[in-house]
C-alpha cells in the first residue's frame, strides 16, 4: 500500500490530464509514481519534461542509459 | 521496459553483476560510475571518472551523471512512499495479445511475445507458455485456473483437447480475479493458433 494517495485523471487539472491520457495511449496505463506526485501538478509536468530530456535521444545511446537505469534501479532494491 | 529500448535479455541478466560480464569496454565504464555513484554519498574514485572520460565527452558525461542522478531520485522517492508496482490494465494486455497473434511467425515466436507481454504488463515473476506439456491433467479445468501458491495455470484448449499450458508466477502474494480472468482470456486467444499445424 503507498503512504501517498495516487490520483486519477478525474481527480487532477487539465494540463496533467493530458498528460495522463498520453501515458494511457501510449503505454496503456499511469504510472503509479506519477499519479502520486501530480498532488503537485507543476513538479509533475517539469518532472516529465526533465526525465524525456534526460532519457530521450541525446548524446549517448538510448539502450546505455537503459541499462545505467537498470543497474540503479537494482542497486537500490526499487522494484519499482 | 528497457528491452522495448534495445537491451537484450543477455544485457539485462549481466546487469546483475556487470564486473563479470563481458561488456563493452565503455558501458563498462559508465556502470562503473554508476555504481560509484549510488553507493554512498557518489564519491566516485579517480580512477573509476579517468576510465569514464577515455569513452565519453563532455556532453555525454553529463547526459550519463543525469541519467543515474534521475533515477537514484525516483528511486528513492518509491522507496521511501512505498510506491506500488504500476499494472497494465487487462483489456489493454489482451489487445497487445490480439495484435502479438497477428504479427507472430509461428508458435514458438507468439508464445515468447505473450510471455514478454505478460511478464511486463503485470510484473509477474515468471510466464511460461508451454506447447508441449500435454501431460498435465486439465481436464477438471476446463478454461478454470487453479492459484496455488502463487502459481496460476490455464489449459490452452481447442477443440476439446489441451493443446498447451500458460503458467504465471507471482512475484508478490496472491492473484486476484482479475489475474485470473486475464490468462483465461490469453488462453482462449491462443487456442487457433496453438492448434494450428505448423507450416
Amino acid at each position: 500500500m503507498g503512504r501517498i494517495s495516487r490520483l486519477g485523471p478525474d481527480r487532477v487539472g487539465d494540463e496533467v490530464k493530458a498528460l495522463f491520457e498520453l501515458f494511457l495511449k501510449e503505454r496503456g496505463n499511469i504510472p503509479n509514481m506519477f499519479r502520486t506526485v501530480a498532488h503537485r501538478p507543476e513538479i509533475l509536468t517539469t518532472m516529465l519534461a526533465h526525465f524525456r530530456a534526460v532519457m530521450g535521444p541525446g548524446s549517448v545511446p538510448v539502450p546505455l542509459k537503459e541499462m545505467l537505469g537498470v543497474r540503479v534501479s537494482r542497486l537500490n532494491t526499487c522494484d519499482y | 521496459m528497457a528491452k522495448q529500448f534495445g537491451v537484450s535479455d543477455t544485457a539485462l541478466d549481466g546487469l546483475k553483476d556487470p564486473a563479470r560480464h563481458p561488456f563493452p569496454a565503455d558501458q563498462k565504464a559508465a556502470l562503473r560510475f554508476a555504481d560509484a555513484m549510488t553507493d554512498g554519498p557518489g564519491a566516485v574514485p579517480e580512477e573509476t571518472f579517468r576510465e569514464l572520460r577515455r569513452h565519453f565527452s563532455e556532453p555525454q558525461i553529463v547526459e550519463i551523471a543525469t541519467v543515474i542522478g534521475v533515477f537514484n531520485y525516483f528511486n528513492r522517492f518509491n522507496n521511501a512512499l512505498h510506491t506500488e508496482i504500476t499494472l497494465t490494465d487487462p483489456d489493454v494486455l489482451v489487445q497487445r495479445v490480439r495484435e502479438a497473434v497477428q504479427a507472430a511467425a509461428g508458435a514458438e515466436d507468439l508464445c515468447e511475445r505473450v510471455a514478454d507481454i505478460l511478464r511486463q504488463g503485470r510484473r509477474y515473476a515468471r510466464v511460461a507458455i508451454d506447447r508441449r506439456r500435454k501431460d498435465i491433467d486439465t481436464t477438471a479445468h476446463t478454461g478454470a485456473t487453479r492459484p496455488v501458491d502463487g502459481l496460476l495455470r490455464a489449459p490452452i484448449r481447442a477443440g476439446g483437447a489441451t493443446v498447451g499450458i500458460i503458467e504465471v508466477e507471482s512475484s508478490s502474494a496472491a492473484f486476484d480475479d482479475e489475474d485470473r480472468s486475464l490468462i483465461e482470456r490469453v488462453a482462449a486467444l491462443m487456442a487457433g493458433p496453438l492448434s494450428a499445424p505448423p507450416a
